[in-house]
């Protein structure tokens, strides 16, 4: 259970608050979405979720988290670090090896991973990834979306309890894009992994996770079920934010008087309302 | 305007690009699609010059770039790098503004008022240091800065990564624009809400080569050649054709307006048919 | 600039000494420039370390580094000779510059001497897996792990910093300043704005990494963690030996 309670911080130099009076309960296992234009600080949440902030950042924390039993501003770092993992939007600063195997180790190592779990690890992270074929190159020589994805493998290898994303997949491909999904998805049912996850792709984040949280301004505009915060279209406007084509479709056959059924939020319930719009019309 | 003629590139022994060949008109709006690795990027930087062809031959505005100094062709191609933070280099939004107008022959006066007009266009404060601003004005100043000496092709490398959809739409709005005045773009990007929306033309690359070049729509409807480069069509087009068995009006829509003309289409027949 | 190494694939001798043999190597190639004044002596550990590249199949890699590092040599040849007063005067220049004969050896003597002492560094750089060095000094000879990730930062500073200068260098070029320029003087007066948003630049970079280290749990990194072995071989004490006449060569000139 993650529990955020009254967060607020202001980066040391800054005039305005990044975050403000964040108030959010998360339970294990949750797949939660965290959207919002860019300064709204979703970026300052992930930072809080994983202990940058207060540890390296310095700001003025106010609040607290807490990542179970702990609470992360009297956690040490490495404690926090055995329970959160984080793949920062800066891929290429996150990388530390020459190649992408080394890269794989450096987390494990320090975790103190056992021998002969280490290459089963390493081997299932890349091929989520899609990136088997990279392991023995060096890093220099990767795209800025493959150095993305090895960047998310070696965060996956670690099996953290929870999952911290940001932007994860800002310049990957739509396939690539829905791959890492997919994996985040395994991870959150197989192994009961927690999953926060800051993205612009809404489109992506309605279809695979469980709710989402929209932020505005440091603060969090609105906040639930998935389906539920899609119903609040003229609110997500409000703070910036778009709505699958679906969605968006919906509401304008609503408006013709075309369709009366619920919210769709995947390509998979599209088709479903535009069956029915069309059997509808056809009588 | 911009040339490729069975241009190849490579580093390290493997060509990224194998003898590709297309050529972009004035006025035209062409989006550069294709998976991670593809070659994009290395595309855009020999198109603006950055790189230079191991063999073949690119020419912009008719200058081949092997013969031209890549700062001399700055006046006729502006390039937004994907990485946008990374180009910014002086402290306030209006000095980097002037940076791209100092080197492209523009006098004392008139490099003054470009910079109140971009300022005034992307509704952009000059005093403020970029780093202090949030990614997605960073991006509106960094493309104000390309766009302030009027370049005749812009060549965009993802500009719409990591905006949030109300900044997505104002950079492609202005973008958008900009092209009907007359200026040619080449906009390299994943994203394909944007591709779709704004685009005319649709260039895929794919192990090394252009696998599809047509019309947006032609090529967004061409799944087999989408999923081989890693792509997927945009929603509205994935969904017509998941629902094309519903008649003409449902496969060919491309937008949300086509599909909500096509339901009150398909209404309006029923009754027609309804006895 | 683009140049300065960083890590390229290889399975050369080089490529498979030992990383620790590799820093001492170049640890004692470093302190022998330092130790000696002698010009000759800083242009044969230059002219061997384009051997040794070109042994280990980096010839032309090598000769591209060496450029950037003479480009550098020379604005801090620039910079000194008309900075410095003593000695008699051998040429006047307008603006009350003028070059003195102590200036222009103590100056050639200072960037030789800086070339000489980094091309050692780029090779080993370029021949040594970024996580090679941490791990011997971690594993062989007990370093805490802090201080070889400080150590590692310390060294791998220069590339970063050639790297960001490129990138700035780059975009600069793109919005039409003539990096490209056949001019010398003039390429090496536009680059000299470049240098302080690199170091900036660099700064944050390397910051980001040891913040990235710790959020991976470098802060429990201990001998036990390092999965790999780094064994000695006969190259290795070949390479000993040859840092020991490094040594003595140094000591005599």
């Amino acid at each position: 259970m993650i529990r955020i309670d009254g967060l607020g911080f202001c980066y040391q130099g800054a005039s305005k608050q990044a975050l403000s009076d964040i108030t959010l309960d998360i339970r294990d296992g949750d797949f939660i979405g965290v959207t919002g234009p860019s300064g709204a600080g979703k970026t300052t949440l992930a930072f809080a979720l994983s202990g940058v902030i207060p540890h390296h950042l310095k700001g003025e924390f106010s609040g607290s988290v807490r990542i179970g039993d702990i609470d992360t501003a009297k956690a040490s770092p490495e404690e926090i670090a055995r329970r959160v993992g984080i793949v920062c939007q800066d891929a290429e600063g996150q990388l530390l090896a020459s190649t992408a195997e080394d890269e794989m180790l450096f987390g494990l190592e320090n975790f103190g991973t056992p021998r002969e779990e280490i290459e089963d690890r390493i081997s299932y992270a890349l091929d989520s990834a899609g990136i088997t074929d990279l392991r023995h190159r060096t890093i220099s020589s990767l795209s800025g979306g493959q150095k993305r994805k090895l960047a998310f493998a070696s965060i996956t290898a670690l099996r953290p309890e929870v999952i911290v994303l940001d932007e994860p997949t800002a310049d990957l491909d739509p396939q690539s894009s829905r791959r890492v999904f997919e994996t985040l998805r395994a991870l959150s049912v197989s192994r009961g992994a927690t999953v926060i996850i800051a993205e612009q792709k809404v489109m992506l984040l309605c279809e695979f996770a469980d709710r989402l949280a929209v932020m505005d301004g440091g603060r969090i505009a609105l906040e639930g079920p998935v389906r539920e915060v899609l119903r609040q279209g003229d609110r997500l406007e409000e703070a910036g934010v778009g709505m699958p084509g679906v969605s968006v479709l919906s509401r304008r056959l609503k408006e013709a008087g075309l369709y009366s059924g619920d919210i769709p939020v995947s390509l998979a319930e599209g088709e479903r309302m535009m069956r029915k719009a069309a059997a509808d019309a056809a009588f | 305007m911009l040339r490729f003629e069975n241009v190849s590139f490579g580093y390290g022994g493997a060509d990224v690009l194998a003898n590709v060949s297309f050529e972009i008109a004035k006025g035209e709006f062409a989006v550069l699609m294709g998976g991670n690795g593809a070659g994009k990027s290395v595309l855009c930087r020999l198109a603006a010059g950055l790189l230079k062809p191991s063999s073949g031959k690119v020419t912009v505005g008719g200058h081949n770039t092997m013969h031209v100094k890549t700062s001399a062709l700055a006046s006729l191609a502006g390039f937004l790098f994907q990485d946008s933070d990374r180009q910014i280099c002086r402290g306030a939004v209006a000095a980097e503004i002037m940076l791209g107008l100092e080197n492209t022959g523009f006098d004392e006066k008139s490099r003054r008022k470009r910079c109140e007009v971009m300022l005034e266009m992307f509704g952009l404060d000059g005093r403020r240091d970029p780093f202090s601003l949030s990614g997605g004005e960073r991006r509106k100043a960094a493309l104000a800065s390309v766009l302030a000496p009027e370049p005749g092709l812009l060549i965009l490398d993802e500009p719409t990564a990591g905006l949030g959809c109300r900044e997505r739409t104002a950079v492609m709005d202005i973008i958008s624009r900009l092209n009907e005045e007359g200026t040619t773009v080449l906009m390299a990007s994943q994203d394909m809400e944007a591709a779709a929306g704004y685009a005319r033309r649709a260039l895929v690359l794919n192990r090394g080569g252009v696998a599809a070049d047509g019309g947006v729509r032609d090529v967004m409807r061409r799944g087999e050649v989408m999923r081989e480069a890693s792509l997927l069509p945009a929603q509205i087009p994935s969904l017509a054709a998941m629902i094309g068995d519903l008649g003409r009006s449902f496969e060919n829509a491309f937008t949300i307006d086509d599909m909500v003309s096509a339901v009150l289409r398909s209404r309006n027949s029923g009754r027609d048919a309804a006895p | 600039m683009k140049d300065f190494p960083d890590y390229a694939a290889g399975d050369s001798a080089l490529h498979s000494l030992n990383p620790l043999t590799k820093l001492i190597l170049t640890f004692v190639l470093c302190v022998a420039c330092f130790l000696t004044k002698d010009h000759i002596f800083m242009a044969s550990v230059i002219l061997c370390d384009v051997c040794l590249a070109a042994a280990a199949g980096m010839f032309r890699r090598s000769l591209r580094v060496l450029a950037s590092l003479l480009a550098l040599a020379f604005i801090l040849f620039f910079v000194q000779v008309l900075s410095v007063r003593q000695g008699s005067v051998v040429l006047s220049l307008p603006a009350g510059f003028y070059l003195t004969d102590c200036g222009v050896s103590s100056s050639l003597t200072s960037a030789l001497r800086m070339t000489a002492a980094l091309t050692p560094l780029a090779l080993m750089l370029s021949v040594t897996k970024m996580s090679g060095l941490p791990n011997v000094l971690v594993k062989l000879l007990r370093v805490p792990y802090r201080y070889a990730f400080v150590l590692t930062a310390a060294i791998r500073f220069m590339p970063i910093f050639f790297e960001e200068t490129a990138r700035i260098m780059e975009a600069q070029t793109a919005r039409g300043v003539e990096h490209d320029t056949g001019s010398f003087l003039k390429k090496a007066r536009l680059m000299l704005p470049v240098c302080a948003p690199a170091f900036a630049s660099s700064v944050r970079r390397i910051k980001a990494g040891a913040v990235s280290a710790r959020l991976r749990g470098a802060g429990l990194r201990t001998r036990e963690c390092v999965y790999k072995n780094y064994p000695f071989g006969a190259p290795d004490a070949a390479a000993f030996f040859f840092c020991a006449l490094v040594t003595a060569a140094a000591i005599i000139v």
